[in-house]
């Protein structure tokens, strides 16, 4: 792993450069500390930092752009005669990394000689027979362009590491070696070295911008490929989701609706199990229990948060499901229900989980109803659910709403339990016994397996998710706002 | 009584009616009062049931997991047969044979008798012949002693013996198992040469295929999770701690602050499955990570729990008084020795609390990790600290995923054994989270 | 002290709606109310004065059970309305509330309409027919409230929109709409300006002639103007009780007369 290696030396030689630089501050002022502007420390940060931060933004923007740079220079090399009907640029450009990491691993592995790897004049058949016996995953036979561009990666890989490597050591000595000159008694290291310290802060707090930029970019480009292959028209109005298993698009059908309407369907079982019981749940724990009560009861329910969705899937799948089977199925009971896996097995699993969701965000949104509201209701001689059914729960309304949506959000975007309990077949039905899928469900199916990334079939799935995101995007942001405002009014 | 209510004109108050008796609007008002707050004892008991049948679910099914049928015979191997069988063309079936002779001797001893064959043997024990041959060529000084020989049993025995697998469930023709094995089962275990024990195995083990499910462990997907949450560890506590020490103490009020904010609670509220495809369009497809590798995994869930982190370490440094903040400025700290010397020690805990309940909660997410190719089917350990990183692995969860969607009922109790065990993880992460959050608050 | 204008009134009728008897309070292990003897005469308006945290509004609570929302509070001793104890295991302090009304020291407006606002009481209680019913009583508790004028036009505007002094006479009214005997009121005006706290004022005495009115206070001054008998606590204990004119002028407790002349409080 050279890049620990290298990071490793980058960390040693900004090591050398605090010592030194603390030491030649002290140096400075004849080893008088109080005669310096700064502590002692911080001559020596000011060095570390120099040398450190360049050092790691090199490695960093290097390894971002080596991809982009070596794969456009090697996709030059492949002429256009080689790409076979049906195939693309971008497959055949992962064909050659598979192969490029074939060669190195089965040269390190000591199979395969180094020259003959690098070996322009390599024989395609040999090399492929050779990768096989080494245990390497290649395509059934590599074709002699295909090799070439990958002996031409690989060694561009290899000697952009290198080059990567002298640039980041390079990049940390003379950092280094400039903090240290810097280190003088009158040289303010303390303010410089804050000023680092507060933009690397800053940097930290972009990493939640890059990040939802790294999503929408993520999204939107794939979605956009996906649009080019298929019709957008089709997407969003075919009533019929039937991906074909032989990869080329064409007999597909990716219509979104019925995945909707799944989802949709899945979410409301969920919310109607969840949302009485969570609220009824919320308004006993905060109006009648005894503290005591309270102190048992809403930790307990609180486990149910805790427990992880797959948690819940299984619990769908082997218990709700073959429970529902045994009262509405064929053999023994009313004969509505065909299989273990429909949306109310995914329903009730999914409703179960956003209990403790519902009843913790009432509660919270119950108590900031002032005492006051409840002291006027009790003075006029009203009972205990008079006053929180015609005044506290009325003025709670647009809290327990928001919560409610964002329950409704967690639903949608909930994804192991309708994976396992919700079945795999997409269908337009009000039956609630019936299998049903999701998106998120076909998110997985579609992106997990072998399928590559340029076909159709696969593509759709970030179309899905651009869809996912956009909807609990929406809902988050309206939720949000509604229990913010809400708050606010009784802050 | 209305004209009453409209005759305001200094009337005097209605005759009084006694406090004492019930009229029969209250009558029905407390009726309603008493109704509605059995909803709400309805409510939590619902929410207790489903509490309970969970646990109770995860529970029956998932400790036969932990447990394993094997049979143990004392046994006596001489020289002599060592010897002859080294010398023998197959050797493993003249170890089986051996083995038979010792298993019928002792169960003759033990005063059952019964017929068997050396392919009841094999279905039952699996290759007793190799697993004898290694251990006398590992153990040649044990030769010509007599030994207590174990060895485990089928999953198909292990199940007959939990109860979980009866006469009625064997489907015809199946070649795994016969029916007059369930008599020989029963034999051995009337002669007490069968028995339960603990399933080291299953701890320790790798993942199976589907010719061995009782041999399948949990072991290589602990690692797995293990090396994931160190990644998040190493990168979300130090970036959620800076970034929320500049969005508590440093960051201006503007436009670029405010879009942080927004973004941060959008992002803890945005589905994990999102985070899979992000981390399947930058880390795999763009970045050329390697698939299915824990760094990889690691990445993800650390931008997934980021936003956790941060709000609950924002929340702790806003607890630290602005007089602690004042104290230091006073003195002539700078703004940022006031920080890092005062105010970020004493948010310690509560920072460490929520970065704890932010690792639990990763621990048990799936779905990102199904997408980046964290479910394959993994046979082995990583071989050394970087592969821990770089090589293919699964993860706990992922793991139990792999299982329950095998059809083999053997697998399915894995999956749910595979939960105790995650469960077991996640409860000791959040009691530690309880017992920093009650030694460590304070209250200002 | 010289804006403090006493003035005698006859006290219209001595007949005693409320009778306490060695009434004991307890906070968890805090003794806040001491063996309180007090008769509060109907149609009159009795004022509970005394320093901060001495147990006035405590005591206040007690006489409509508002404590029982309390959890760690307990009552001792017996406190008779119209001769019945209200404690006893009998009463339903729903009912009692009915006929005992209460007003908060902050307004508390439901975050409804104002018309909805008055109209919660009669409404829970079922003291209208009809609609055409509801719509005079909430017009006649408005109007008892001065504050019909104000608001006739915007019924349904929320309450929470109306200035503070418009909010505790919405409060007032809502209070009287549900017919009440008794009006508790704890520190009505702590939270107005002196405008609204004389429109409030002169509430409170138009409303003596139907109802019996025990009010909280923190002004003596207050206190002198709107009351007919002032009652003086003191660290849980009733210390004198009496006709206001009395208290004000000739004290008979030192303690009293250190209070009501600023030496203690």
């Amino acid at each position: 792993m050279p890049i620990l290696w290298l990071l490793l030396i980058v960390l040693a030689i900004s090591a050398v450069g605090y010592v030194v630089g603390r030491r030649r501050a002290l140096a400075s002022v004849g080893h008088d500390g109080r005669a310096l502007h700064s502590l002692p420390v911080y001559y020596g940060a000011n060095a570390f930092l120099k040398a450190i931060v360049p050092a790691a933004g090199v490695v960093l923007v290097w390894l971002l752009a080596q991809p982009l740079f070596v794969d456009n220079r090697v996709s030059q090399m492949i002429p256009d005669s080689e790409i076979r009907e049906g195939s693309s640029r971008g497959l055949l450009m992962s064909e050659v990394r598979r192969t490029a990491d074939g060669i190195g691993n089965a040269v390190r592995a000591g199979v395969l000689d180094d020259d003959l790897a690098r070996d322009p004049g390599a024989n395609a058949e040999d090399m492929t027979a050779t990768l096989k016996e080494a245990g390497q995953v290649v395509t059934s036979n590599i074709t002699q362009p295909v090799l070439n561009a990958a002996q031409a990666y690989r060694s561009m890989i290899e000697r952009s590491n290198v080059l990567m490597t002298i640039a980041a050591i390079a990049v940390a000595i003379a950092g280094g070696a400039w903090g240290v000159m810097q280190s003088s008694g009158t040289f303010r290291a303390r303010n410089v070295v804050e000023q680092g310290v507060l933009a690397l802060l800053i940097a930290a707090a972009s990493v939640a911008i890059l990040t939802t930029i790294g999503i929408v970019l993520s999204l939107v480009f794939n979605t956009v490929e996906f649009f080019r292959l298929y019709p957008a028209s089709d997407f969003f109005t075919l009533l019929e989701w039937a991906p074909s298993f032989s990869g080329r698009g064409g007999a597909s059908s990716l219509g979104i609706i019925p995945l909707l309407w799944g989802t949709f369907y899945i979410s409301l079982v969920a919310l109607l199990v969840a949302v009485p019981v969570g609220l009824f749940a919320a308004i006993y724990l905060s109006e009648y229990a005894t503290p005591r009560v309270r102190g048992i009861a809403k930790p307990l329910l609180e486990i149910l948060a805790g427990i992880p969705t797959i948690v819940y899937g299984l619990f769908a799948l082997l218990t709700i499901g073959p429970l529902l089977l045994s009262v509405f199925g064929d053999s023994t009971g009313l004969g509505w229900m065909q299989g273990q896996r429909a949306v109310l097995t995914a329903g009730i699993a999914m409703g179960i989980m956003l209990i403790p969701f519902v009843s913790s965000l009432s509660d919270d949104i119950i108590n900031a109803v002032p005492q006051a509201m409840r002291d006027g209701s009790y003075g006029l001689g009203a009972t205990k659910s008079e006053t929180i059914k015609q005044v506290v729960l009325p003025a709670a309304l647009p809290g327990i709403v928001g919560a409610i949506l964002l329950a409704a959000s967690r639903a949608i975007g909930e994804t192991m339990i309708v994976v396992l309990g919700a079945g795999a077949a997409a269908r337009l039905s009000l039956n609630p016994f019936e299998a049903m899928t999701t998106v998120t469900a076909k998110i997985v199916s579609q992106l997990t397996g072998d399928s590559d990334f340029a076909s159709p079939e696969a593509l759709v799935a970030f179309a899905l998710g651009m869809t996912l995101f956009l909807m609990t995007l929406c809902l988050n942001v309206f939720a949000l706002y509604i229990v913010r405002k809400y708050r606010e009014q009784y802050d | 009584m209305s004209d009453a209510a409209m005759d305001t004109s200094g009337a005097a108050p209605q005759p009084t009616k006694s406090l004492m008796t019930e009229d029969a609007r209250t009558k029905k008002r407390n009726a309603s009062e008493r109704r509605f707050r059995y909803y709400g004892i309805a409510a939590i008991g619902t929410g207790l049931f489903f509490l309970i049948a969970l646990l109770t679910a995860i529970l029956t099914a998932g400790i036969p997991a932990f447990r394993q049928a094997v049979v143990e015979i004392p046994f006596t191997m001489t020289q002599e047969q060592y010897d002859e069988a080294e010398a023998a063309m197959l050797k493993t079936g003249i170890y089986t044979g051996y083995f038979i002779d010792g298993l019928s001797a002792e169960m003759k001893e033990r005063g059952v008798d019964i017929e068997f064959d050396k392919a009841a043997v094999d279905r039952l024990l699996g290759k007793v012949g190799g697993q004898l041959r290694a251990y006398y060529r590992d153990n040649e000084d044990q030769l010509g002693q007599p030994i207590g020989f174990e060895v485990a049993a089928s999953s198909r025995v292990d199940r007959y013996l939990k109860g979980t697998f009866t006469r009625g469930d064997l489907v015809e023709g199946n070649r795994f198992f016969m029916p007059e094995d369930f008599d020989l089962i029963d034999a051995m275990r009337d002669a007490g040469i069968v028995k339960q024990v603990f399933n080291w195995t299953f701890i320790t083990g790798v993942d199976t295929g589907v010719d061995n499910p009782g041999g399948a462990g949990i072991g290589a997907s602990v690692l797995g999770s293990f090396f994931m949450m160190l990644v998040v560890l190493v990168l979300a506590l130090p970036i959620g701690v800076a970034a929320s020490i500049y969005l508590e103490e440093f960051a201006p009020k503007n436009r670029f602050t405010d879009l942080i904010e927004v973004n941060i609670s959008n992002l803890a509220a945005v589905p994990s499955i999102v985070f899979g495809i992000l981390g399947l369009a930058v880390f795999i497809q763009f970045a050329h990570l390697p698939q299915s590798a824990p760094l990889v995994g690691g990445l993800v869930l650390t931008l997934m729990t980021l936003p956790t982190i941060i709000i609950s370490t924002r929340a702790s440094l806003k607890a630290v008084p602005p007089s602690i903040r004042d104290a230091a400025l006073g003195v002539g700290a700078s703004k940022m020795q006031a920080v890092f010397h005062h105010v970020l020690p004493l948010a310690a805990p509560g920072i460490l609390t929520g970065t704890i309940i932010g690792l639990a909660q990763a621990l048990g997410e799936t779905a990102p990790l199904l997408l980046i190719g964290m479910v394959g089917f993994v046979a082995r350990y990583p071989e050394a600290l970087i592969d821990g990183f770089l090589e293919p692995n699964s993860a706990v969860p992922a793991q139990i995923y792999n299982w329950a969607a095998r059809s083999d009922a053997v697998f399915t109790e894995k999956a749910w054994g595979g939960i105790i065990i995650l469960l077991l993880f996640l409860i000791t992460m959040n009691t530690i989270a309880v017992i920093l959050r009650r030694r460590f608050e304070r209250r200002w | 002290m010289n804006d403090m204008r006493i003035v005698e009134r006859d006290v219209e009728s001595s007949e005693t709606k409320i009778a306490a008897r060695k009434v004991q309070v307890y906070y968890g292990d805090n003794h806040a109310i001491k063996d309180v003897d007090v008769d509060i005469a109907d149609k009159t308006v009795t004022a509970f004065i005394g320093p901060s945290g001495c147990g006035k509004s405590t005591f206040l609570r007690c006489l409509n059970r508002m404590n029982d929302t309390i959890d760690i509070c307990r009552v001792e001793g017996d406190i008779l309305i119209d001769g019945e104890d209200i404690y006893d295991k009998r009463i339903d302090p729903v009912q009692l509330r009915a006929k005992v009304g209460m007003v908060f020291q902050k307004p508390n407006p439901f975050p409804k309409s104002i018309y909805d606002n008055v109209a919660y009481g009669p409404k829970i209680h079922g003291l209208a027919r009809n609609k055409a019913d509801l719509d005079q009583i909430v017009e006649n508790a408005l109007r008892r409230g001065a504050i019909w004028d104000e608001v006739k036009d915007r019924l349904d505007a929320p309450g929470t929109g109306l200035s503070g002094g418009q909010q505790q006479r919405l409060c007032i009214a809502r209070a009287v709409a549900t017919e009440p005997e008794v009006l508790l009121m704890d520190e009505p005006c702590s939270a107005l300006d002196p405008i609204a706290t004389a429109q409030v004022e002169e509430l409170i005495d138009e409303l003596k002639q139907n109802y019996s009115v025990v009010i909280v206070t923190h002004s003596m001054q207050q206190a002198a103007r709107v009351s007919q008998k002032t009652a003086f606590f003191h660290l849980g204990n009733l210390v004198e009780y009496g006709e206001t004119g009395q208290i004000f002028t000739n004290p008979v407790d030192p303690r009293t007369e250190s209070y009501i002349t600023g030496r203690i409080g």
